[in-house]
């Protein structure tokens, strides 16, 4: 039985197939323990399956939408209450209650998803026929509400996960040159690390320059992520009209409030490259995670300026190198430093790893960002790589 | 994560244990405001337990220090270990938070 798609459904499918949640077991395991039944579960229903996405002493999974009571529950605003699943036409047949395990008692409330259909059952059963009392639907009820509740924050902080990621720059800069790539993998579903790339015209008529950003905002989470997107959005504006120090400077004055009355900080990485020459200019508040590195060895590019926020004022003067054809300018997060026991001989002795001759910039990237989460990073992790493509790059002729 | 907390009149020592960490740093930070409310500015975070610090815990140190200067007290960090040290070099934030060897150099001239 295929039934016709609807937003519920639609809903559900696509709960179903994120990431298990942790805490809706942990709803399911209290109603199990208040009703004293065998079974409890969270059944979500999507197109033409019920998905059992929590449950006590029935296996998580999906099984066909017609083997399911809860699809009739989903279909009502109130409470099912099946005394006896036999002595019901409509659950006389299904497979639980003719076969294993041979249930009896059924009591379901549906469960409402943020389409404001519903898209699910909190469900209860019983291998024997019984009834419940007044007080019992009403805590039945309850609980229901509280799985709602628990589904829409979940849906909220995916949302703004997804807010978040498709803010990150996702197409090569309009400059030519350059290859740059970054990625960020948040320990939630939001963070407060970011990345961002742009071109912007040099202030003194000098021609384009690609700008680089890399910043860490205190914490983890929602929270975090309304603050990186401030800070990130501030600095866009202000690096369109004037050089990397000025423009840090101006982004502090202008998010300074918002930083102090929420006690936060960010760290931040700031570069400003001429493709044609490989001048950089660049700006560190405290991140001090960038670097250039080669065969010929590494340097970091890092100054002594405290993080945005810090109580303290600065001067905030830009500093400068050249990268060179050969050279990848590589900034991470403490995401991957933490990984590395924060040191920078550890840094130096995985070089060897994103140095290997043929990588592009996204795969170089990935290696950083799944080496940090594969070795047990628990903050955000973030890495951004940036070459010069116009010389030919000598490190792959040797 | 626990912390002591002695009282020596002069000033107060917190002695936070483990991961200074997102689920470390809010008691600690409510903490330290809660001190400097009933107008015990004066007060040294013990580090020597600590194994590991992110920038939260970073964020309740800063913050704590702000509330301290804000009631003309100072907040200051003793006896950190070497990855607690990193960190803070790294952000530059030792430039407003020295770490000092121990605790009883850090209550020099109070």
């Amino acid at each position: 039985m295929v039934m016709p798609p609807s937003p519920g459904r639609q809903e559900a499918e696509a709960i179903a197939h994120s990431a298990p949640e942790e805490r809706y077991d942990r709803v399911v395991r209290l109603a199990q323990a208040i009703f004293g039944a065998p079974i409890a579960a969270l059944n979500l229903i999507g197109n033409d399956a019920q998905f059992t996405v929590a449950s006590v002493g029935y296996p998580k999974g999906e099984m066909p939408v017609e083997d399911s009571v809860c699809q009739a529950t989903v279909q009502q605003d109130e409470i099912l209450e099946v005394h006896d699943l036999r002595e019901d036409e409509r659950f006389a047949a299904i497979s639980s209650v003719t076969g294993p395990p041979r249930v009896r008692f059924y009591a379901g409330v549906p469960v409402r998803g943020q389409s404001g259909q519903n898209i699910g059952a909190l469900c209860i059963l019983d291998l024997t026929p019984r009834t419940l009392g007044r007080q019992q639907r009403e805590m039945l009820a309850d609980l229901g509400a509280l799985l709602e509740r628990e589904l829409s924050v979940q849906e909220e902080m995916d949302l703004a996960g997804q807010v978040q990621q498709l803010m990150l720059p996702t197409s090569a800069p309009d400059i030519a040159g350059v290859e740059v790539a970054g990625r960020v993998q948040p320990a939630r579903e939001a963070g407060g690390d970011y990345f961002d790339w742009f071109v912007v015209d040099d202030p003194e008529g000098a021609g384009k320059r690609l700008q680089v950003a890399l910043g860490d905002v205190m914490g983890k989470g929602l929270a975090a992520s309304l603050i990186a997107s401030e800070v990130r959005a501030v600095l866009r504006g202000h690096s369109r009209y004037t050089d990397v120090g000025n423009a840090v400077a101006r982004t502090l004055t202008t998010t300074r409030h918002d930083l102090e009355a929420n006690n936060r900080f960010s760290t931040l990485w700031v570069g400003r490259l001429d493709p044609a020459t490989g001048a950089l200019d660049y700006l560190d508040a405290g991140h001090g995670l960038a670097i250039i590195a080669s065969e010929r060895g590494y340097r970091r590019l890092y100054q002594d300026y405290l993080p945005l926020g810090a109580p303290i004022e600065d001067a905030w003067d830009k500093a400068s190198d050249v990268l060179a054809g050969d050279e990848l300018l590589v900034v991470v997060s403490d995401g991957v430093f933490d990984v590395l026991d924060d040191s920078f001989e550890q840094v130096e002795a995985r070089l060897h790893t994103i140095l290997e001759p043929g990588l592009s910039c996204r795969q170089i990237v990935d290696r950083i960002v799944d080496f940090a989460v594969s070795h047990g990073a628990t903050d955000d992790v973030t890495a951004l790589v940036l070459r010069r493509t116009d010389h030919e790059r000598r490190s792959t002729d040797r | 994560m626990t912390y002591e907390e002695v009282d020596q009149g002069t000033h107060v020592v917190l002695a936070p244990e483990g991961k200074f960490n997102l689920v470390a740093a809010p008691p600690i930070k409510a903490r330290i405001d809660d001190l400097v409310a009933a107008g015990k500015a004066r007060l040294v975070v013990d580090l020597h337990a600590v194994d590991f610090i992110d920038s939260s815990g970073l964020g309740a140190l800063i913050g704590g220090l702000k509330a301290a200067r804000q009631q003309g007290g100072d907040l200051r960090i003793a006896a950190a270990g070497d990855q607690v040290r990193a960190v803070l070099k790294l952000t530059n934030l030792d430039r407003i938070l020295a770490p000092y060897a121990t605790v009883e150099e850090a209550l020099h001239g109070w």
